[in-house]
């Protein structure tokens, strides 16, 4: 079968259909599918995040804030005050997040929202759905990480608000791009895989995709674990000097799993210079890994962020570094919820690609048809991914961010506050619903 | 790793090292040994499906408005071909001869986008056929994944994130551990492919004795390896046809790993080899004679004049079978001072013991007595029960195992079928393909092997572990959700903790 660039007629056609459907499914005109969502994304969190995309409100009738997933954030509640203590829903209260706090010489940078898109490289992803993320962080003062597969140009008309990812494999990685960031990221592992390194199948390894990473089209691409260049801390600073070097004013970010001593970990990155530490927690996304590291390896976010936090309090370090807290984050509740705990701020990736159709039916590695995301997301196929509009996708995730923009504030009015970084490490404002009770 | 025994050992008994020779004829020997060296490896091969699973998804379709809509774009497109005839399936549901009025459900991945995009007349339902595999504990997700597993050869690699519950009982409590900056070596893309696998059976002296001659008297090892860290169990049920155990048999000695079957089915099949373990009641310990090929002989309960006389008449090493029931540490504790070189624990098919512990508390328990004992390394301990993952492997192991021992599984790679309880061994029905051919069985099982295997080097790589012998009982490179969720929740309105 060969595969072409789809006509316009028929990118309407398809596109208008796509778009339709969800919007009848979200807005109740059908049933809710059967086969939909699972204990993490239910069906309800995926259709609400359709809704939320579509209008940039909160559904009346569908859950918008927890899954099904027996644990962690869905057994999580906020304890909010009386309706007579709640502080009135307006722009006045404070979502900024400030990712510089070492008080040295290098950006200051504050976004508008607490929360910023993670890396998905091209290749994984098509240049439509790289460009949707960043034209909208755009829109929200906020960033997109590259991912690891290089800088495609489209991204130059947005590079004020792109973290150029340097990872394992070093793919696409350019002393231009680095010096085009104002954030540099150094992700040491990935929550969905961590210790395993990165796999881009063939079939994803495309011609434009191999030219920026600087291989060869259609052969499987390894990123190793760990960078070969770092076995120690010491390492670990000696890869941030070589940044600073090139960049002088870029901010730092170091991204890491969750191993049982993440707390250390964190520590060390911070000693050895990061601006911002990531925590890519064990329930993340991917566009491949193997199934027993999703569920097996390292630990989930909200399990990491407290434990990495505190350790941060007792060292006498916590307010001269942001703590980024990714990995099953999917709603606005989970944000607050994760700040709670301990974080700064979040990072978000798969609700992103709800927000633009995705079922998360995990085919995004290729899947049996070897063209990948049949929605047209995670894939470089040259007809699917037409089924992306850039206009269309940066609106869709307008309105989410909206719609969890406006929500964020709902919860923080409800406790009392007026400030989002005034809920980090409020355990005290969580109540834990024992699990038959969630029932 | 060595993996031709006779080759090796034939260079080792030319005889020892004098002290003048030492340094040159220690190289030679070693470059000798060095030659024999293979990496060991699984030879997978992708094989068909003689039963499938039952398909993930059915697909139904109204035909009346599929008709009206084909015939609605006729007109509205004018007969554009490209446009009428794309489909919204790119995996070949509805691209066969008459498209959507007769879908093949069987292609279907459940992107759902069909469904989405015509809301009016496609309908994507899971299969309550396939959801109603297994049981509460061997769920039909586990007897999907094995049989992917079986079919490939490969470890199962998806998009998208973990799609299930948050921690959970069992297994499903325990994280392993993984290191930012640690590999296992600096050879190969990963660090992972030189990664041991291999294990020991037997028995190791806590320390060796030499006489003034420097010649070793007193306990000497006793113990020869395997390559994976687990073997075929006796199959449960009404599996144990001699078909299968031919099949298990087979396996065994291909990918260098033993197979348990009862001392009747060996003799009456005349398998006695090294890598099958006859498994004989104690009241017939006597017949251990009559296996002069076993390495390792069962017997299936512990009773120290049964060991006594199976040693009186077999050169084989002794093994026992010990079920997690009332008693069950005593009888581990005399075993072992009996000198019994591998204890075989079983738990019931849903990995509890007799009490309701689940199996990782029971192998720590085994694994923790006998280090307080300071008699670990005397006895080999393998388990069995509930391990039908391959995260079980690991998770198996640093709970306190030596090597597992694999039950229902090999009903679920051949794509053989339950009927009824999944929790007493003895009362497993199982349904293997009728017409199961044993060379397309065997392929199936050591593809199996060679899926788990490559799992347990993905765990031990993220580790930074070099070798799964150093797996074992390393309790710090697991994480148990209940103590994360101790430590995190601490403190917080509502937590109560212990995993509720």
């Amino acid at each position: 079968m060969t595969i072409a660039k789809p006509s316009e007629i028929l990118i309407d056609k398809t596109t208008n259909l796509l778009h339709n459907g969800m919007n009848a499914r979200a807005f109740g005109d059908f049933d809710i599918p059967e086969a939909l969502g699972d204990a993490r994304w239910t069906d309800e969190l995926i259709l609400s995040t359709w809704y939320m995309a579509e209008t940039g409100k909160v559904p009346e009738k569908l859950n918008f804030k927890t899954g099904n997933s027996d644990g962690g954030f869905d057994l999580l509640r906020f304890q909010f005050l009386d309706e007579s203590g709640w502080v009135e829903h307006s722009e006045n209260i404070s979502t900024k997040l400030d990712l510089n706090r070492r008080g040295d010489e290098k950006n200051k940078i504050s976004i508008d929202i607490p929360w910023y898109g993670g890396g998905m490289s091209y290749g994984s992803v098509s240049v439509n759905v790289m460009m949707s993320r960043a034209r909208n962080a755009r829109r929200w003062n906020s960033f997109i990480s590259t991912g690891e597969g290089g800088y495609p140009a489209e991204l130059r008309e947005v590079e004020e608000n792109v973290i150029t990812q340097v990872a394992t494999g070093y793919f696409g990685v350019e002393e231009d791009t680095i010096q085009a960031a104002p954030i540099v990221e150094f992700k040491y592992a990935q929550g969905a895989k961590p210790g395993l390194g990165g796999h881009l199948l063939a079939a994803k390894a495309g011609e434009e995709v191999a030219k920026l990473r600087g291989s060869v089209p259609f052969v499987s691409l390894f990123s190793p674990f760990p960078f070969h260049s770092t076995y120690s801390v010491e390492d670990h600073s000696k890869h941030l000097d070589w940044i600073e070097t090139v960049n002088p004013k870029a901010l730092l970010s170091v991204k890491v799993s969750t191993p049982h001593d993440v707390d250390m970990v964190a520590v060390g990155s911070f000693y050895a210079g990061a601006h911002i530490i990531h925590l890519d927690g064990g329930y993340g996304g991917t566009g491949a890994a193997p199934e027993i590291a999703k569920k097996n390896i390292a630990m989930p976010i909200e399990l990491a962020i407290p434990k990495v936090h505190k350790f941060l309090v007792a060292e006498g370090v916590r307010d001269r570094v942001t703590l980024i807290a990714s990995g099953g984050i999917r709603t606005a509740d989970d944000m607050a919820k994760a700040i709670a705990l301990g974080a700064d701020g979040c990072v978000l990736g798969t609700s992103d690609l709800i927000g633009l159709g995705c079922t998360r039916c995990s085919n995004c590695e290729g899947g049996p048809s070897g063209r990948g995301c049949p929605w047209g997301l995670t894939t470089t196929d040259i007809e699917l991914q037409e089924w992306v509009p850039q206009d269309w996708a940066v609106q869709r995730l307008d309105n989410l961010y909206s719609a969890m923009q406006w929500r964020m504030r709902d919860i923080l009015r409800k406790l009392g506050l007026d400030d989002v970084n005034q809920l980090r490490g409020r355990t005290d404002l969580l109540q834990y619903i024992p699990k038959e009770a969630s029932e | 790793m060595l993996t031709s025994e006779k080759a090796s050992s034939s260079v080792i008994s030319e005889g020892r090292l004098s002290m003048e020779s030492f340094e040159t004829e220690s190289a030679r020997r070693g470059r000798q040994l060095a030659d024999l060296y293979h990496r060991y490896h699984i030879d997978t091969e992708e094989v068909d499906d003689v039963q499938s699973l039952p398909i993930r998804f059915l697909v139904e379709i109204g035909k009346v408005g599929l008709a009206k809509y084909i015939f609605k774009e006729i007109i509205h497109y004018k007969g554009n071909a490209e446009v009428i005839l794309s489909r919204p399936c790119t995996y070949g549901v509805f691209s066969g001869p008459v498209g959507g009025f007769s879908p093949r459900p069987h292609l279907c991945v459940g992107c759902l986008r069909c469904t989405i995009q015509h809301p009016e007349f496609v309908k994507v339902l899971p299969n309550p056929e396939r959801l109603s595999l297994g049981d509460s504990y061997t769920t039909h997700g586990h007897i999907a994944a094995i049989d992917e597993e079986a079919k490939k050869g490969m470890v199962p690699v998806r998009g998208q994130g973990y799609r299930g519950r948050f921690g959970g009982p069992g297994f499903d409590g325990m994280l392993t551990d993984m290191s930012e900056i640690v590999r296992p070596s600096r050879d190969g893309i990963h660090g992972r492919e030189l990664i041991g696998t291999s294990v020991d059976i037997g028995s190791k002296p806590m320390h060796l004795c030499f006489d003034e001659k420097g010649e070793i008297i007193g306990n000497t090892p006793k113990m020869f390896n395997i390559q994976v860290p687990f073997i075929f169990d006796i199959p449960p049920g009404d599996l144990g046809t001699e078909k299968l155990i031919r099949v298990i048999d087979s396996t065994s000695k291909e990918i260098d790993s033993l197979a348990c079957v009862t001392s009747s089915d060996v003799e009456r099949m005349a398998i006695d080899s090294a890598n099958i373990i006859p498994v004989l009641s104690i009241d017939e310990a006597e017949k251990s004679s009559n296996f002069p090929n076993a390495r390792l002989i069962q017997l299936d309960g512990w009773d120290s004049s049964a060991v006594d006389t199976a040693r009186s008449v077999s050169d084989a090493m002794i093994g026992v079978r010990i079920k997690f029931e009332e008693g069950w540490q005593p009888k581990l504790d005399s075993a072992v001072n009996h000198g019994v070189e591998v204890i075989h624990l079983l738990a019931d098919l849903h990995g509890r013991g007799e009490d309701g512990q689940f199996v990782t508390e029971l192998f720590k328990e085994a694994h923790l007595r006998l280090i307080e004992q300071g008699r670990r390394d005397l006895v080999t301990l393998i388990g069995a029960g509930g391990i039908i993952g391959a995260d079980h492997v690991p998770k198996s192991i640093i709970s306190g195992l030596d090597a597992v021992a694999l039950d229902l599984p090999v009903l679920f790679a051949l794509q053989g079928r339950s009927a009824g309880s999944l929790v007493n061994r003895a009362g497993v029905i199982g349904n293997l393909p009728k017409k199961m051919d044993e060379g397309w069985a065997k392929q199936r099982l050591t593809n199996l092997c060679g899926s788990w295997r490559d799992q347990l080097l993905e765990i031990l790589g993220a580790m930074g572990i070099r070798e799964v012998r150093r797996l074992r009982g390393e309790f710090g490179r697991s994480m148990i959700v209940e103590h994360l969720e101790d430590e995190a929740f601490e403190g917080i309105a509502g937590y109560v903790g212990g995993g509720n």
